[in-house]
């Protein structure tokens, strides 16, 4: 058996398997063989390139067993709560309570590529008005439908205001639909007026105080409905300690970002990458094992590191990529072109930042999601990318663009601008569908057009 | 005096007004949406054409655009990046259930209110706002007494006269050394045309007629839900007249729907902007809101009063909150509900609406 690095298909994860479990491999109780998952219906994982080290294999194994772990959650009298859209603020508010699970139902966005279109999702979302006009998280109605996913939470809890109108019009057909959601306001993250009293927010931004006063306010209307609905209340300690432990999933992920995208070659391949970092804004549905997961991946990283190998090559072109991609495959599609992911922005980079501690619990969650990326202008976003391109050394950006969403059909102009002017790197923006395989032979070229741009200039060609 | 452009029925023009400003309710050209729209994917053509205007418009001093949809949204940071003219991007708040949003959105308007000072307008004086304010309302009333008297496109038109200037406070006259588009001069015509005393408002709306008479006397009786309108639709509101139709009940985003509420004059003394509060945030029912259920309310309520016999829900591609209100609509409705997706500046789009609209009339004949 060998230990070199690898990104390895299906079948070949059969026989690594195999080798895994003669040597030894012990495994958490959602353990297993990749191969029962693509006989659940996940048939993309046969078209996806994984990589080969036991802890990938825990990861995956956790993120595609998550229906089961709510399921029993439900069977234990626990609270279900379907957070909609604010991407890693409410659910820490709900595992601060002992008898509450909280999921995104939103993330049912996969479903479409992970059992690339089986599943007949999008065609029920299609039955009831929500076309392709719109972003691929209408297959989150399909499955509110279907009712062969996720179980139907007890209580939808929404973030709307400075949101995508994608998921807020669709929130509200769900609500229309006799699926009664609790509308949060999120506002429009402004720039302090000069003068103004202002509030710093993890991550880059400035907020005026009085935003985030609001905001506070929003989020104790939250807690009042989890505090009627689990009938338990949610203290300010219960809240702190919350916060402690989503914490410590944020900075387990921030050292794992720092030695995967600091390091060459990459220790670990774009695609488990992605996953690890969806992991932080609810913890797959259990937040104990989400950090076990953390800390066997970052295990593998630093060792892989300090032994200066990788899945992939050396010279890889040094890609940031922003916005995460709706058919997964195309992270292997890249690593394919030549390139490797050294930083991103997934939407969610507040979900990334650790929340402040040593201060009023609802005042730190308040501040938290208010440093959404999608709350404040585009202008904003743009800046937080250019930072952190300078913190990983990015050659090239990638802006991915989701089809239909609202968001997407400006962003991409504005960002690239910014970043082009401000940095003169390379920029590429591209659409990913569900399902890229018609579109592939397109994507991988402008991939390695990318690829071999970012290259040239580092011979000093322009 | 400085001209602010603004496109959402949730920004009062009377606020506007008070500092000293002209308050403009943009009339969009959708070629030039079309042109825009070519080269940036996905974008509503309303944004784009927002875009597009604000680009193109030199008698503009400044932007108003609101938090109302997110696209519109993404256009102000993108104008805000062009960095042709100030734009302002008012908060309005999606939900309304607790009064924090409410005061969110007066605690908007002050800041408004400073924005326009500092790009040249000036703070109200003593009892302005309160007389703009009972001017505007007294206008929209005279116009809402004679709304049966005339065709759906003269209504448009009076409408935009009533958001923009309806009191005759600015000069209608370009600025020295500068252009006025064709589109702009289009707008200023309705607009003085309302900032005559109340009754000759009435009797020049009345002399104008519709452009058939008999439409409005015979036509069937039709709602039109949806967003706002560009200039060029003011010829579809002919059209479906000419072959049989009425806009009895305009509830576009231009249209009646979302007029402010009548001003209580008790009110009105007491607090001025709190007024304006309420009549706009509190009483406009739109798509937007969350939950969205006044909306509802509203049309049930005209829908009946005005015994529409069929609902024309014109949208346009990309806009994602009236696109996801379609099949609700139709499932809510007791009359025929006809979905008309639209993109703007299409030549061909003309012949293709018109057959629909036949379609649909002859089905409810």
């Amino acid at each position: 058996m060998t230990d070199l690095p690898d990104r390895i298909t299906l079948n070949e994860w059969d026989r690594r398997y195999a080798e895994l479990s003669r040597a030894g491999l012990r495994e958490p109780d959602y353990g297993g063989c990749l191969r029962r998952h693509v006989d659940d219906g996940d048939t993309r994982l046969l078209s996806l390139r994984m990589d080969n080290s036991a802890a990938s294999l825990r990861l995956w194994n956790f993120l595609l067993t998550e229906e089961d772990r709510l399921r029993k959650a439900r069977e234990e009298g626990k609270l279900l709560v379907g957070t909609l859209k604010d991407l890693g603020t409410v659910p820490v508010m709900v595992y601060s309570m002992k008898n509450a699970v909280a999921f995104y139902p939103d993330g049912a966005w996969w479903i479409p590529c992970i059992m690339e279109r089986n599943a007949k999702l999008l065609e029920i979302a299609d039955s009831l008005g929500i076309d392709d006009s719109f972003c691929p998280v209408r297959a989150m109605l399909g499955a509110f439908v279907s009712q062969a996913h996720f179980p139907i939470p007890d209580l939808l809890i929404c973030s709307v205001g400075a949101t995508c109108d994608d998921l807020s019009a669709i929130a509200q057909r769900l609500d229309a639909m006799g699926h009664p959601v609790h509308w949060w306001e999120i506002p429009f993250r402004r720039a302090p007026d000069p003068g103004e009293e202002s509030v710093a927010l993890p991550g880059i931004f400035l907020a005026p105080h009085d935003q985030v006063a609001f905001v506070r306010k929003e989020l104790e209307r939250v807690r009042e409905i989890l505090q009627d609905r689990a009938g338990l209340a949610l203290s300010d300690a219960d809240l702190a300690a919350g916060i402690g432990r989503a914490n410590r999933v944020r900075s387990l992920l921030d050292r794992l970002r720092e030695t995967v995208f600091a390091a060459s070659p990459a220790p670990l391949p774009a695609l488990e990458m992605l996953i690890a970092e969806m992991l932080a804004i609810h913890f797959c549905s259990d937040q104990n094992e989400c950090m076990a997961v953390l800390e066997s991946l970052l295990a593998e990283a630093t060792k892989r590191a300090g032994a200066g190998v990788g899945p992939l090559p050396e010279d890889a072109a040094r890609i940031f990529w922003v916005n995460p991609v709706a058919d997964l495959r195309v992270m292997n599609m890249l690593e394919d072109a030549g390139g490797r992911v050294c930083g991103t922005e997934y939407l969610f980079s507040h979900a990334l930042d650790r929340i402040p501690e040593g201060i009023v619990p609802m005042e730190a969650l308040a501040r938290a999601a208010l440093a959404d990326p999608m709350a404040g202008s585009p202008v904003d976003r743009a800046e937080r990318i250019c930072h952190d391109i300078g913190r990983f050394g990015a050659e090239a950006v990638v802006v991915s663009s989701i089809p239909g969403a609202s968001h997407c059909a400006l962003e991409g102009t504005i960002i690239g601008d910014i970043v082009r002017r401000r940095l003169a790197l390379p920029i590429l923006e591209i659409e990913v569908p569900p399902i890229t395989d018609s579109q592939e032979p397109t994507l991988r070229t402008r991939l390695e057009a990318l690829v071999e741009t970012a290259r040239s200039r580092r011979a000093g060609i322009p | 005096m400085i001209r602010v452009g603004y496109f959402s029925p949730f920004v009062p023009p009377e606020w506007i007004a008070a500092h000293g400003a002209c308050p403009e309710w943009l009339t969009l050209d959708g070629t030039a949406s079309h042109a825009f729209n070519a080269t940036h994917r996905g974008v509503c053509p309303c944004a784009g054409a927002i875009a597009a205007r604000t680009m193109d418009d030199f008698a503009l001093d400044a932007m108003v655009l609101t938090t109302a949809c997110d696209q519109m949204r993404y256009a102000a940071a993108y104008l805000d990046t062009v960095g042709k003219i100030p734009v302002f991007l008012l908060n309005v708040p999606s939900t309304w259930q607790s009064l924090q949003v409410r005061q969110l959105y007066r605690e908007e308007l002050e800041r408004l209110g400073r924005f326009l000072t500092e790009i040249g307008g000036r703070e109200p004086r003593g009892g302005e706002l309160e007389s703009i304010i009972l001017g505007y309302d007294q206008r929209r009333s005279a116009a809402l007494e004679a709304r049966a008297k005339v065709s759906a496109r003269q209504w448009q038109e009076t409408l935009v006269g009533l958001r923009s200037d309806p009191l005759g406070l600015a000069p209608h006259q370009p600025k020295a050394g500068q252009a006025r588009n064709p589109t702009f001069m289009n707008m200023s015509a309705p607009c003085a045309e309302v900032a005559n005393k109340d009754s000759k408002t009435r009797a020049r709306m009345e002399a104008a007629g519709p452009t058939s008479s008999r439409a409005l006397q015979t036509g069937i009786p039709l709602a039109l839900v949806g967003g706002p309108l560009m200039t060029e639709d003011r010829s579809f509101l002919a059209m479906l007249e000419q072959v049989g139709g009425r806009i009895v009940l305009d509830a576009s985003e231009g249209g009646e729907r979302t007029l402010p509420a009548t001003v209580d004059g008790r009110r009105l003394r007491e607090d001025p902007l709190e007024e304006l509060v309420r009549i706009y945030f509190d009483s406009i029912p739109d798509v937007f809101r969350r939950p969205n259920s006044h909306l509802y309310e509203w049309l049930g309520e005209h829908l009946k009063a005005h015994a529409v016999r069929g609902i024309i829900l014109r949208r346009y591609l990309f806009c994602d909150l009236w696109h996801a209100e379609s099949h609700r609509l139709r499932q809510w409705s007791e009359v025929p509900v006809l979905d008309m997706d639209v993109i703007a500046g299409d030549e061909g789009e003309s012949r293709r609406v018109l057959g629909r609209i036949e379609a649909f009339l002859e089905m409810l004949r």
